[in-house]
């Protein structure tokens, strides 16, 4: 078992959707973010490419984070899930500085501020406090939706398939550019994309075996016939029987003519 | 042990639409996020996600309030509700005995569910002097697609219900990828990329899928009808149109294919600056990879050829057969619930109504149910509109009206004006009375925004803030005051009327809101309807000819070419060439970001964190010949001012022109400059003397400019400077 999670360049609209779920998720502070949305955009000889690179933890298989940690605050699970544990962390930033991908922030007063500086503490920090506490002069970053992860296989539930076991982020992406699941899982989503679309690990060259695939590509060569689940729109609760519906619309009417 | 519950809502973040489910711990929601069990399959953008913040803000309006002070200096006193409406009540009568029915005006900012509401309030006044943004946004789409085909709901078939997607998608002018407005569109479009063949943009300025997509065309702004034109010539050259289709059920095919005539593919490169292939390229994937559609972006609406765009493209649909196909453009099949607009439908505009209206006598297509609000400026400017008492809902007129100097001075001439809004913000300064609105997770309505295939229910999730209320009781209220007979006992009677129609006339809105959705999808879908019995006996659209107009009589009784034609914008290269070297720079305020929905949620610190100031987009070799550089604050000037601006360089975007951010004022500015509504918004630069003669709609995405960096002693203004509001990283000494 080892979580990870394959990002198609092709279809992320820079949206900025990952960013503010996990904000919601993680009650995170006001200046913190886990995940970054990095801007590519260049032009080479007339030709353009404008892409987006979300970026998070990428869970390395190799993580130096843990390496350089000196209480073992920063551990690997078996599932692959790098975490940080706030009450061992004594604030010596290591960590940060060993991440080659900056994915690690510092959590400092400046970054806390309260989300109306000068005004008492929202009712949604406030709960916070208690359902998802972050401690200051301790590091954070992304933890893949561990405690969404751990919560779902307790109630038997499917990571990357069921929603209460899936990441926050990848749920809310409407373009369906996140995929999450068991790499060591060759059925898996996550598996499957890495076998057939040439993924890219960030500065594989590094030697950190990222759990986090980039895969690109273009829009568009496909056929466009649409499969019967897609006919049906089925999986929606509405009032009207759709056989009755469409007599009332159109008594004439034969379906599916 | 602390109280859970789960309430299931539908998001109006920005038009809306998303289901939602939010998690609430003792009152307080703890978590938000997509529905899985709806249209959206669980999915949320930044905005919806970020309601969690925004019902929280201290900045929140709590009370009614009046004005103590003058305009602009922000002393306000609070006020009971029976004060408030009470107010109200007797400004409008006062205003109807003095100077007539037509006195009063009722403004909406885009549609927010609140536009059934405020139709219904003007229409039992007994007033058609109502100013929405219906006309640089949605409307002339509507009004032309009804004119062309009968029917003005027609939508991009996305969902392959009839067993297609689009083989070829058009996206002109518009980042449907981003939801920025379309929730329940986005979802959809996205999930069609992966059965189409071609995708083309058509974008001055790469939107996210641009450079993947099959096709990226990048044509001058304004320049769009042209661009139609040219692609249908090639279509009609090359014999590629749908020979069916256009034989035996459209109408007036020989005098288009005349008028287009001139529209060689050099001529449209000519005007349009896109090169020629890619026009025949283009125009050879519509007509041959069918079915396919073409998604419009209201940029196109923004400006002074809008109708004969619109109409150029609906023409460009017809011909390559590219309607009531599947996996084309359908309308919509109404829910059971009916057409929720019925509301204010069903009370007439009388002729009467109608003849008062502002700007009828010119625009014809966009002043027939409301005003033309540019006309109405002008007019309140010169001392001649009837309009004395503005009863304003969550729009912002200062921020998106072109000509702001001139929308500032004519707001203020008003006698009497109250404003309902979340927050303080431009429109509210310079009102009389401010009342406070409840966020859509604190209120319970009908969800209607594109009244399409269906409606669904806003459950409240938890209390408003102070004595904030639902638009519903906050309208049933000033009805109930001012027209009794149109109106309802209480908010729950109101909500009942409106789904009366559902469960064959027995549904309660109860009922409603607990089942979320009304609609039709799947296979209630029907597709081909013009060759059924659907709209005629005998098959046909449901026009005067009975076929899809290619040539419209109806344009021609009202004054107007019955046959698509290009206009140059106002300001531009070609029809101003002597301003043109004076303004060397094209000039568009298009430019939409996901996370802001046009004037609202620079206020709301998650959001305002992805873009601290508006950006001024240029291509890298455009911004180093006029001497500015990525990161410096620029001055951006036109004709009719000058603003800053943060500039941005950007390799997607046509040289020789500037994409300024839109609709941007300063909420943590102070109430004396209105907000800062004359730093940095793009119609401080706008005109609004040059109007398309159909819609009335100015050219805000389509100008001329010039630019130059600013000096730091010209970044004194406070925004320049604090730390406000928390909406951004930045230190103070600055
Ligand atoms: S939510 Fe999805 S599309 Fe949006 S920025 Fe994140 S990864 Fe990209
Ligand atoms: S991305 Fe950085 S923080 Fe995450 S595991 Fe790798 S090294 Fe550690
Ligand atoms: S896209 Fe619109 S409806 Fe959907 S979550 Fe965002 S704001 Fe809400």
């Amino acid at each position: 078992m080892k979580y990870g999670m394959v990002i198609d360049l092709t279809k992320c609209s820079r949206c900025h959707a990952c960013v503010a779920a996990c904000r919601v998720e993680h009650f995170l502070p006001l200046r913190v973010t886990w995940v970054k949305l990095i801007a590519y955009e260049t032009e080479d000889a007339g030709v353009v490419d404008v892409s987006t690179f979300p970026v998070r933890c990428n869970q390395c298989k190799e993580a130096p984070c843990v390496d350089v940690c000196p209480t073992g605050a920063t551990q690997q699970r078996p599932d692959g899930i790098v975490q940080i544990e706030a009450k061992k962390c004594i604030g010596c930033r290591y960590c940060v500085i060993a991440c080659p991908y900056q994915n690690r922030t510092f959590l400092s007063k400046e970054l806390d501020p309260g989300y109306f500086p000068g005004h008492p503490k929202t009712r949604f920090e406030e709960k916070g406090k208690k359902l998802y506490p972050h401690q200051r002069g301790t590091t954070m970053k992304c933890n893949f939706c561990m405690e969404r992860i751990d919560y779902g296989t307790a109630h038997n539930l499917k990571p990357g398939i069921d929603r209460d076991a899936t990441p926050a982020c990848v749920n809310t992406c409407q373009a369906r550019a996140l995929t999450f699941g068991d790499l060591d899982d060759p059925r898996s989503n996550v598996s499957k994309l890495i076998r057939e679309r040439k993924p890219l690990q960030l500065q594989r060259e590094l030697g950190t075996d990222p759990s986090v695939y980039y895969i690109d590509g273009i829009i568009g060569g496909k056929d466009n016939k649409a499969p019967i689940e897609s006919q049906t729109g089925s999986h929606i609760q509405h009032l009207s029987s759709v056989e009755a519906r469409a007599k009332e619309i159109f008594p004439e009417l034969k379906q599916g003519k | 042990m602390p109280e859970r519950k789960v309430v299931y809502s539908t998001c109006k973040s920005c038009h809306g639409g998303c289901g939602v489910k939010v998690t609430v711990e003792d009152g307080v929601p703890v978590h938000i996020e997509g529905n899985p069990d709806t249209l959206t399959r669980g999915t949320m953008c930044s905005k919806g996600l970020s309601s969690i913040q925004h019902i929280d803000s201290p900045y929140r309006l709590k009370y009614p309030m009046k004005r103590v002070g003058a305009k602009k200096e922000g002393k306000w006193q609070r006020i009971s509700w029976d004060e408030a409406l009470d107010t109200i009540a007797a400004k409008v009568k006062e205003s109807q005995e003095k100077y007539g029915k037509e006195s009063i005006s009722i403004s909406q900012g885009t549609g927010r569910g609140y536009n059934r509401y405020i139709h219904r309030l003007a229409r039992s006044l007994g007033t058609a002097n109502v100013i929405s943004p219906g006309y640089v946004c949605h409307s002339p789409r509507l009004g032309l697609y009804g004119l062309v085909t009968g029917y003005g709901r027609l939508y991009c078939d996305y969902h392959g219900w009839g067993g297609e997607f689009p083989k070829t998608q058009i996206m002109w002018a518009k980042q449907l990828e981003i939801s920025s407005a379309d929730s329940e569109m986005c979802n959809w479009f996205i999930q069609s990329l992966d059965h189409c063949k071609n995708l083309i943009i058509i974008d001055p300025r790469a939107s996210a899928y641009a450079t993947r997509a099959t096709l990226w065309l990048q044509p001058r702004p304004g320049s769009d009808c042209a661009l139609a034109m040219g692609m249908m010539n090639v279509i009609v050259n090359e014999g590629l149109w749908d020979k069916e289709f256009v034989e035996n059920w459209t109408y007036g095919f020989e005098e288009l294919k005349e008028r287009i005539n001139e529209w060689t593919p050099e001529k449209t490169e000519e005007v349009t600056w896109v090169p020629k292939e890619k026009i025949i390229a283009a125009a050879r994937m519509f007509a041959i990879d069918t079915p396919g559609c073409i998604q419009v972006g209201s940029s196109l609406e923004r400006q002074a050829n809008c109708g004969h765009t619109l109409r150029a493209i609906t023409c460009l649909m017809g011909m390559a057969g590219n309607i009531e196909r599947p996996g084309s453009m359908v309308s919509w099949v109404l829910p059971e619930t009916g057409l929720i607009e019925d509301f204010f439908l069903e009370l007439p505009l009388t002729p009467e109504m109608q003849s008062k209206i502002i700007g009828i006598d010119k625009f014809k297509m966009g002043a027939a149910r409301t005003c033309n609000p540019d006309t109405m400026v002008k007019a309140i400017l010169d001392g001649k509109a009837p309009v004395h008492v503005w009863i304003s809902i969550g729009g912002q007129q200062i921020v998106h009206m072109a000509n702001t100097k001139e929308v500032v001075a004519a707001i203020e001439k008003m006698d009497f004006m109250v404003h309902v809004d979340l927050f303080m913000g431009p429109m509210a300064q310079a009102s009389d009375m401010v009342l406070p609105s409840a966020h859509w997770l604190e209120l319970d309505d009908v969800y209607d925004m594109h009244p399409r295939f269906f409606i669904a229910a806003h459950n409240k999730v938890v209390e408003p803030p102070g004595e904030a209320k639902s638009d519903a009781w906050i309208f049933n209220e000033i009805g109930k005051r001012t027209a009794p007979e149109h109106w309802f006992k209480d908010e729950k009677e109101c909500l009942d009327y409106q789904v009366r129609k559902g469960m064959a006339g027995k549904m309660k809105w109860k009922d409603f809101s607990k089942n979320l959705v009304s609609g039709c999808w799947g296979k209630d879908q029907v597709y081909y309807k013009y060759k059924t019995d659907y709209w005629r006996k005998g098959g046909g659209f449901p026009t005067a000819t009975g076929k899809f107009e290619f040539v419209s009589k109806r344009l021609a009784e009202l004054g107007y070419d019955p046959l698509p034609v290009y206009r140059e914008p106002g300001e531009s290269p070609y029809r101003t060439p002597e301003l043109y070297k004076e303004y060397p720079l094209i000039m568009s305020s298009g430019f939409r970001q996901p996370f802001y929905f046009l004037g609202q949620y620079r206020n709301i610190p998650w959001l305002r964190s992805f873009m601290e100031y508006p950006m001024a987009q240029m291509h890298p070799e455009t911004a180093a010949k006029y001497g500015v550089a990525d990161g410096d604050w620029i001055w951006i000037e036109s004709p009719r001012g000058k603003i800053r601006q943060k500039c941005r360089t950007f390799p997607g975007i046509l040289r020789g022109m500037l994409m300024a951010t839109a609709n941007w004022f300063y909420p943590e500015e102070g109430p004396e400059g209105y907000h800062g509504v004359f730093i940095s918004n793009p119609n401080v630069l706008t005109s609004n003397d040059h109007l398309d003669p159909m819609y009335g709609s100015p050219d805000l995405t389509c100008l001329l400019c010039k630019v130059w960096k600013c000096t730091e002693d010209e970044l004194q203004d406070n925004v320049f400077k604090t730390q406000e509001f928390g909406y951004v990283q930045r230190t103070v000494e600055k």
